[in-house]
């Protein structure tokens, strides 16, 4: 006998739809998974075994054939364990063979048959065939998030068969917040630079002004920042609070966005799918592949997909070994990566706002007389530790110097994270209507036409070119600041003023460069 | 050995070279052994080891030595060589205690001979302040006839170096060239970043240095150069340096031959001036402007042909002391560039016109321009003083936001009134 189950699996981020089609024949007893199973699916012969037998269902004596189409396709993870015993009990008569027609199951084994955890729900919900879905109960909000009708959850073996024979109801849907199925979860995830669910204001930034314009404009343009000052200066505690103020993810970026964290393991948190733009973080020690992902077996997406529609922050830029920085480059011009390997391509999402921050020297007080106790070559050494390519794609570099101990110590709040916010929902929604989602994605032929300079303006970076304090080719990047910043000041013509403070937020690059005060 | 050696042909100063060139012959030993000898005996007592008094460990180098070969190389890259009384050494250092046996140089050393000398030293991580006043200083020293004597390091001295080409190629007569005096070998530019420089000073005046061609950079050999460029003075001028700076050295190197050491005053809120005010505190003289070196000069020379200065800005002038001054300088050869730079140039001063005042910070760009763009040109001036500041702290003086302001700065820029390195504005 013959049965048929739909289900699907993970090739990196994406999930692809599956069909297990259990044969059971007479013949000796015999367990056969075909169809290109990874270690984990052929094991699952072992641990459906012993979850039939702990629910007190029958495993059948006879000769099993498992396969998985379509059969070209590598099939991984445990997730396909359900489906198989699911299969295995239709084919051998145990449940009714109408029972679990059109039903589609995900879910990994235990032995004592509780149904456990399996990463990349979002993904695969997404894409499994069949009227309804049966999900382990702990993927319920990401299963739910993405079919939010269609979805049956239970604990155990038991209780899907029983479920289906008709003799028990399906575990109940837990109560979610009515905004979240919709992708907009009020609770933001803790991957959100979010410290114990209060999230970082930027009221607490005392002083910064220089900071804080930067990382506005940062947010309302989508242009990438480089911060650049001594340790203490405040850098780390500015780009954590860059996520608050760019805007919500809308409905399928968060799907898009939840998709990538989810088939990377990384817990999408109570309300099932990220609605708010994610905020990686990597240690300098990260690999090249942890950074753009892949990995022998898996192709994991990397950090740069993780933080797609968000925050990329680089703290202590200058530590991370050259090759893992300069393989950000390729990812940062066109928004995806492509990850190939002996057995295939894996292209993920990498769509994301770059912060890095880094001390002016190895002493980092950046040559200033007196203070700064590197020599010239040890500051040039580490100046170049970043490769100037990868510098030029930094849009916005402002040098920051430690806070005032005044400004500190005194009880006055910056300005909050949600005002900030408000003017750069106005920006973005300017970009929108100019067709791009920041001004940072600008071609450089519709710069031409939506942000037109004015005379004094190009004098301006007439004078700044011809005196060598610019080079032309940041000139795109310096005009698409420069079209944020009249944005945030309503303007619609980009004028002389809106140039001049593009170029003082660009001048922290000069601070790395070799030869301070000369 | 058979036949006779081409050796024999050699000039002494070749001998002296090849000495130089053993590895690990430090200075004191070479001055040791050619006082004692003339450098084709030196060179034979080392080669053949047979004499007591010469440690036999440089023999095999010495064996290993082409000698001649040794002679064309230095021809060949230009580099010339003397011997401590000879002909083409720095008379100064004849008599000094610790004088190089043997000086290669570019250019001619004997300058030193000719004109007074004045050394201008200082921290390589300057100011801007202080690479202007050693600039100025150099420039109008060098147009008023005296020899100014530096290191090419980066920093005080290249600037030193810089205004002293400039006072001299300004080609009034009774100007002087540079002198400078290096810590590695002459064919090795260090620092690469002044090549130019380099060249320059050795088309002027002279460079001159103790290490053999091919001689790294080490870091002993900065206070051996120090030794030689403090005999090399008459008045040694610090222009800033860091309370444990390496100008010290040559400070000590000055004062324990009895040479005036000047400081130039700094903001005692200047980390690169806190060295230099430390030595006023000591009793070292003020420099505010050439003519106090210049009077110190005369001082030092009290006896011989007498230089008599003329201040170049009135109301705080000495009375000369002559009816007939030297040729001193007129003025700086490019005044615009160092004027400014000078500690007692006042603020510009605005009456009625108070700075920026708080509160303002939210104000929009546009409103601004046509407020007053002059107003907040001023409050920047006033905000920066004359220290170097961060963007963060020309905004938290003012008040205002980076919008209202970044358009007044580079008008300021654009006129020549600020400078910036990206990380720090500083008036100019």
């Amino acid at each position: 006998m013959i049965a048929v189950v739909p289900s699907a699996t993970l090739t990196g981020a994406v999930g692809r739809s599956v069909s297990v089609e259990v044969h059971v024949s007479n013949g000796l007893p015999a367990f056969t998974v075909v169809g290109l199973p990874d270690a984990a699916v052929r094991e699952s012969r072992d641990r459906v075994r012993a979850a039939l037998l702990s629910s007190g269902l029958v495993w059948p004596l006879r000769r099993v054939t498992v396969n998985l189409a379509p059969s070209g396709v590598r099939k991984g993870g445990a997730g396909l364990d359900l489906p198989i015993a699911i299969g295995l009990l239709a084919a051998s008569g145990e449940l009714p063979s109408d029972a679990a027609s059109d039903v589609a199951f995900i879910g990994e084994l235990g032995l004592d048959g509780t149904l456990r955890h399996v990463p990349g729900v979002v993904a695969l919900a997404d894409c499994a065939t069949g009227s309804t879905l049966v999900v382990p109960a702990v993927d319920g909000t990401e299963a739910l998030a993405v079919r939010p009708g269609d979805v049956r959850l239970a604990r155990t073996l038991s209780e899907v068969v029983e479920a289906l024979k008709g003799t028990r109801r399906w575990a109940p849907i837990p109560a979610v917040p009515p905004g979240s199925a919709r992708g907009h979860p009020s609770e933001p995830p803790h991957t959100d630079g979010h410290a114990q669910g209060r999230p970082l204001d930027l009221g607490d930034v005392r002083g910064q002004r220089l900071g804080r314009r930067a990382l506005e404009v940062a947010a309302a343009g989508g242009h990438h920042l480089l911060l650049v000052g001594p340790p203490g200066s405040g850098k780390t505690m500015l780009a954590a609070r860059l996520p608050g103020l760019l805007p919500d993810l809308s409905r399928s970026e968060s799907l898009e966005v939840s998709r990538v964290h989810s088939a990377a393991g990384v817990p999408l948190g109570d309300a099932g799918l990220i609605g708010r733009p994610p905020f990686r973080a990597p240690h300098h020690g990260a690999s090249a592949v942890s950074m753009v992902g892949g990995g022998t077996r898996s192709m994991r997406p990397g950090e740069i997909s993780l933080a797609h529609e968000g925050v990329l922050f680089l703290d202590e830029m200058g530590e991370f070994p050259a090759a893992v920085l300069d393989a950000l480059r390729q990812p940062l011009e066109e928004g995806v990566v492509r990850v190939s390997r002996a057995r295939g391509t894996m292209s993920y999402p990498a769509r994301f706002l770059l912060v890095g921050a880094m001390n002016p020297c190895p002493c980092g007080e950046g040559g200033a007389p007196g203070e700064c106790r590197c020599s010239e070559a040890a500051r040039a050494r580490y100046a170049q530790r970043v490769s100037a390519p990868l510098l030029d794609r930094f849009d916005l570099a402002v040098s920051l110097g430690r806070p005032d101990p005044e400004e500190l110590l005194s009880g006055q709040p910056g300005e909050p994270t949600a005002l900030v916010a408000e003017r750069v929902r106005g920006v973005r929604a300017l970009a929108l209507a100019r067709g791009v989602r920041s001004n940072g994605e600008l071609a450089p032929s519709e710069l031409e036409r939506c942000a037109p300079l004015g005379a004094a303006a190009a004098g301006l970076l007439e004078r700044r070119l011809r005196s060598g304090a610019l080079s032309a080719r940041g000139l795109h990047r310096l005009h698409r600041v420069a079209r944020t910043i009249a944005d945030l000041a309503g303007s619609a013509a980009v004028d002389e003023c809106h140039m001049a403070e593009a170029l003082a937020l660009r001048a922290g690059r000069a601070a790395l460069a070799i030869g301070g005060v000369r | 050995m058979t036949g006779p050696s081409p050796e024999r042909a050699l000039p002494d100063e070749a001998y002296a070279a090849a000495l130089c060139a053993l590895p690990g012959l430090g200075p004191r030993t070479l001055r040791q052994l050619l006082d004692e000898d003339a450098p084709p005996d030196a060179w034979a007592a080392v080669r053949s080891g047979h004499r007591l008094d010469v440690p036999g460990m440089w023999r095999p180098a010495a064996r290993a030595t082409d000698v001649a070969g040794l002679w064309a190389t230095l021809a060949d890259q230009g580099v010339g060589v003397a011997l401590r009384g000879g002909a083409g050494y720095p008379g100064p250092l004849n008599d000094d205690a610790q004088a190089p046996a043997v000086l290669f140089h570019r250019g001619a050393p004997t300058i030193a001979d000719r004109f007074p000398r004045v050394g201008i030293v200082g921290t390589r991580s300057a100011t801007r302040y202080g690479l202007g006043v050693a600039a100025q200083l150099g420039a109008e020293l060098a147009a008023a006839g005296v020899v100014v004597v530096s290191g090419l390091a980066l920093g005080v001295d290249g600037a030193a170096h810089e205004g002293a080409l400039a006072g001299w190629a300004a080609g009034r007569p009774g100007s002087a060239p540079p002198l400078a005096v290096v810590a590695g070998g002459l064919d090795r530019v260090y620092p690469a970043r002044h090549a130019r420089l380099w060249r320059e000073v050795a088309d002027a005046g002279a460079i001159v240095g103790e290490t053999p061609l091919g001689g790294a950079v080490a870091r002993w050999r900065f206070p051996q150069r120090n030794r030689i460029l403090a005999a090399l003075c008459e008045v040694l001028i610090v222009v800033e340096c860091h309370p444990k700076g390496g100008s010290l050295h040559t400070v000590r190197a000055a004062s324990s031959r009895g040479i005036a050491v000047g400081a130039v005053p700094g903001s005692i809120r200047s980390p690169a001036s806190a060295g230099t005010n430390d030595l006023l505190a000591d009793g070292c003289f003020p420099v505010r402007d050439a003519a106090d070196v210049l009077v110190a000069l005369d001082l030092a020379r009290a006896g011989s042909e007498p230089i008599r200065p003329r201040r170049s800005r009135t109301g705080r002038g000495r009375p000369a002391t002559g009816p007939d001054p030297l040729p001193t300088f007129v003025g700086p050869p490019e005044p615009e560039r160092w004027a400014a730079l000078g500690p007692t140039q006042g603020t510009p001063e605005d009456p009625g016109e108070p700075p920026g005042s708080p509160g303002s910070a939210d104000a929009d760009p546009a409103r601004e321009t046509s407020a007053g763009p002059q107003r907040l040109e001023e409050a920047i001036l006033e905000a920066l003083g004359w220290e170097r500041c961060s963007m963060e702290q020309i905004l938290r003086r003012t008040g205002e936001s980076l919008s209202a302001l970044s358009l007044p700065l580079e008008r300021l820029r654009d006129a020549g009134r600020v400078v910036t390195d990206g990380a720090r504005w500083e008036r100019c």
